[in-house]
C-alpha cells in the first residue's frame, strides 16, 4: 500500500519543477490536437520512446552507478517476441507485450547474475559483449528473420485495437503516452523504495553499502531486471509502430549507447534526466539528420557532432544538464 | 578427411598469423589501460587513422607503403598525445561513467570525421611491395606475404615496446606510475607527462597495426568496432595491463577466430545431416565477443594480469 501512496507522492519536488512537468504534460496531452506535420509527430513518438528507455537505463545506470551499455538486446528480445507471435500465432499485442516482457527479465537475470560481478569498465564492455553476440546470433537465425528481419502484415480494419494497428499517429502517441506516465509514475515510487535507497548507497560506496547489510549483488540484478521490463516493454510497441523490425535497427550498439546517452546528456539519477535528455537529443537528431541528411557530402555530420557533444559534456559536466540545474539552484540557496 | 587436414592447417597459419596482428592491435589498449585505468574505446578508430595515414600517403609520397609505417608511428604518436591533452586530461577528474563516455564520444567524432572526409566505400591497397605475393607452405596451404610481414613486423614492435617498458628508464618510470601512481609521484616521476607517454606509445603502436592492417584489410570509416572488441577480449584474456598477456592472448584469440571454418569443414567431412546448412563460420567474430565475456566471468584478471 505504502508503495503505491509513494508512487504518486510527488509533493518532495521542487514547486519550480512541479509546475515545469505540469505544463510539459498539458503539452504532451494536447499536442495531437494543436497544429502540427507529420514529421513532428513521428519525433514526439520517438522523444517519448527513448524518454522510456532512458528511464528503465537510470534505474540501473543512474541510480545504481552501472554503465550498462547493451540495453539494445532486450528492445531486440521484445521487439521480436511481439513480431513473432503475431506472424506466427496471431497472438495480439496486448497478450504479447508481457511474455517479451517475461523473456527479457528472465534472460537479464540469465545474462545479469554473472555479469555484476564485474564492476566499472569491465561491466560496461560486457554488456556490449552480450549484447553483440545476441544480435549476431539473430543475424543468421533463420527462423527470426536473419539480417533482413520480420514483418508484420497489416490486418484488415483499422483501427485495431487488439493488434495495435492504426492508420493515424496519434492513436500511438495516445498508448505510448500512457506507457509513459506508467513509466514515469513507476519510476517515483521507485525513487522512495528501499531498492532505490539501497541502489543509491551501493553507488556512493559498495563496500559501505555491503558492510551496512545490503546485498549488492542480488539489488544490482533487481534493478537490471526492471530497467529491462521497461526497455522490453517499448521494444514490443516498437514492433507494432514500425512494422518491420531488423537486428541492425533493434539490437544495434548504437541504439543502446544512444539509450545511456539521453540519460546521461540529461542528468545519470535524476527522475527528470533521462526525460530532459531525450527532449534535448531526439528532436535535435532527427531535424538535425533530415537536415544534413539531404546534402550531399554531409553524412555523418550529425553523428560527428553528438561525439563532440559527447566529450563535452563528459569532459565539463558528467552530471549532465539536471546536474547544471542543481548547480545553479546550490548557488541561489546559499 | 584430407580436406579436413587442410583446412585444419590452414586455420592454423593463418590464425598465427592474425592473431599477432591482434595483438599489436591490443597492445597499445594495454599500454594505456596499464598506466592509467582507463578504457579506449576509440582505439580502432586509432588503427582506421592508422590504415588510412598508409593508404593516403603512399601514392603521395610515391613509395612504397611498407616505407609509410615510420610517418604512421609519428601519426599515431601526435593523435595519442592530442587526445590525452585535449579530451583525457579533463576526464580523469570526472566519475568512471564521464570516462567510459568521453573516449565513446571520441570514438563516434573520429568514425564520422573519416566518414566526412573519405567517404564510406571500402578501400585497399592494390600495389606494392608485399600485395598480391604469397608462397605455399604444404598442399593448398599458401603463406601470405602481406600477412607474414604484419607478423613480423608485429614481433618486432613487441619487442621494442618490451624493451622500451623493462630496459630503460622512462619504461621503468611508467611501471611505477602504473603501479602506484602517488607512490611514483613522491618519488618525483611526473606522472602527468607518463599518462601522455602511454597514449603516445598506445596511439603509434595501433597506427602501426593499422599502417600494416592495409595491406590485406579494406579500410572504412566503421572498420574500428570490431578491432575495437577484439582488442577488448584480447586485453581481457591477457590481462589488463599486461604486455607479455596481450602477446599470447592474441594469438591465442586469431587461432580461436579460425576454429568456425574447421567446424564446418569436419561437419562437411562426417557429412551430418541436418547441421549441413548452419554455416557457423558466419559467426567468426562472435565468438570474440563471447569468449570476452567467458573470460571476464571467469577470471577477471586474465592470464597475465595484475590489476583487478
Amino acid at each position: 500500500m505504502e508503495a503505491i501512496r509513494n508512487a504518486f507522492d510527488f509533493t518532495d519536488l521542487p514547486r519550480g519543477e512541479m509546475i515545469i512537468a505540469a505544463l510539459a504534460l498539458l503539452f504532451l496531452l494536447l499536442f495531437p490536437v494543436l497544429p502540427h506535420s507529420s514529421f513532428a509527430m513521428a519525433t514526439m513518438i520517438q522523444f517519448l520512446m527513448f524518454s522510456l528507455y532512458g528511464m528503465g537505463w537510470n534505474l540501473i545506470g543512474g541510480y545504481g552507478g552501472q554503465v550498462d551499455l547493451g540495453k539494445a538486446q532486450y528492445v531486440g528480445i521484445g521487439a521480436y517476441t511481439t513480431a513473432l507471435l503475431m506472424i506466427r500465432l496471431d497472438v495480439p499485442f496486448w497478450y504479447s507485450l508481457p511474455v517479451g516482457l517475461a523473456l527479457a527479465v528472465i534472460w537479464s537475470f540469465i545474462i545479469g547474475y554473472p555479469l555484476f560481478r564485474l564492476k566499472g569498465h569491465y561491466f560496461a564492455i560486457a554488456t556490449i559483449a552480450t549484447s553483440l553476440v545476441l544480435k549476431d546470433i539473430f543475424e543468421v537465425w533463420n527462423f527470426v528473420g536473419g539480417a533482413r528481419g520480420l514483418e508484420i502484415p497489416l490486418k484488415g480494419n483499422l483501427p485495431n485495437w487488439l493488434y495495435l494497428q492504426f492508420k493515424q499517429d496519434y492513436y500511438y502517441f495516445y498508448v505510448l503516452l500512457a506507457m509513459f506516465l506508467v513509466g514515469l509514475i513507476y519510476v517515483n515510487g521507485f525513487r522512495h523504495s528501499r531498492l532505490g535507497f539501497q541502489l543509491r548507497a551501493i553507488k556512493d560506496n559498495e563496500n559501505v553499502a555491503r558492510s551496512l547489510g545490503i546485498d549488492a549483488h542480488w539489488c544490482k540484478i533487481k534493478a537490471y531486471a526492471t530497467a529491462t521490463a521497461f526497455v522490453a516493454a517499448v521494444g514490443s510497441f516498437h514492433a507494432c509502430y514500425n512494422f518491420n523490425i531488423e537486428p541492425e535497427d533493434v539490437m544495434s550498439l548504437d541504439l543502446s549507447v544512444l539509450i545511456a546517452l539521453m540519460a546521461m546528456l540529461g542528468g545519470a539519477g535524476s527522475m527528470w534526466g533521462p526525460i530532459i535528455g531525450a527532449a534535448i537529443l531526439v528532436p535535435m537528431k532527427s531535424y538535425l539528420g533530415d537536415w544534413l541528411g539531404g546534402k550531399a557530402g554531409m553524412a555523418g555530420m550529425d553523428l560527428l557532432l553528438y561525439g563532440a557533444i559527447i566529450m563535452f559534456i563528459a569532459a565539463v559536466q558528467p552530471r549532465g544538464v539536471y546536474g547544471i540545474v542543481e548547480a545553479l539552484r546550490a548557488r541561489r540557496r546559499r | 578427411m584430407e580436406a579436413l587436414a587442410v583446412q585444419i592447417l590452414k586455420s592454423l597459419v593463418s590464425g598465427l598469423l592474425m592473431g599477432l596482428v591482434f595483438a599489436l592491435v591490443a597492445l597499445g589498449l594495454t599500454v594505456i589501460f596499464g598506466v592509467m585505468d582507463i578504457v579506449n574505446f576509440a582505439h580502432g578508430e586509432f588503427l582506421m587513422i592508422g590504415m588510412y595515414t598508409t593508404l593516403l600517403t603512399s601514392p603521395l609520397l610515391g613509395v612504397d607503403p611498407v616505407l609509410t609505417l615510420p610517418l604512421c608511428v609519428l601519426v599515431g604518436a601526435v593523435l595519442g598525445l592530442l587526445c590525452y591533452h585535449g579530451l583525457i586530461r579533463f576526464l580523469l577528474r570526472g566519475p568512471m561513467i564521464a570516462q567510459l563516455f568521453g573516449t565513446f564520444g571520441l570514438m563516434l567524432f573520429l568514425r564520422n570525421m573519416a566518414l566526412l572526409v573519405m567517404g564510406s566505400e571500402p578501400r585497399i591497397i592494390h600495389a606494392g611491395w608485399l600485395v598480391g605475393k604469397s608462397f605455399a607452405v604444404g598442399p593448398n596451404v599458401v603463406l601470405e606475404s602481406t600477412k607474414l610481414a604484419a607478423a613480423v613486423l608485429s614481433v618486432v614492435s613487441f619487442l621494442v615496446i618490451w624493451w622500451l617498458i623493462n630496459r630503460t628508464k622512462v619504461g621503468r618510470a611508467l611501471t611505477a606510475t602504473s603501479l602506484d601512481a602517488e607512490g611514483a609521484r613522491y618519488m618525483g616521476i611526473s606522472t602527468e607527462r607518463m599518462n601522455a607517454l602511454a597514449w603516445a606509445v598506445g596511439g603509434a603502436s595501433v597506427a602501426v597495426a593499422g599502417g600494416l592492417l592495409v595491406n590485406f584489410w579494406p579500410v572504412e570509416p566503421g572498420v574500428g568496432l570490431l578491432f575495437t572488441m577484439i582488442a577488448f577480449a584480447t586485453v581481457a584474456l591477457g590481462g589488463f595491463g599486461s604486455v607479455r598477456g596481450a602477446f599470447v592472448a592474441g594469438i591465442i584469440i586469431g587461432l580461436i577466430v579460425n576454429v568456425p571454418p574447421v567446424w564446418d569443414a569436419l561437419l562437411r567431412t562426417i557429412d551430418a545431416v541436418g547441421l549441413k546448412n548452419l554455416e557457423i563460420h558466419s559467426l567468426k567474430y562472435t565468438m570474440v565477443y563471447a569468449i570476452y565475456f567467458l573470460i571476464m566471468v571467469i577470471r577477471p584478471q586474465g592470464l597475465f594480469g595484475w590489476k583487478q
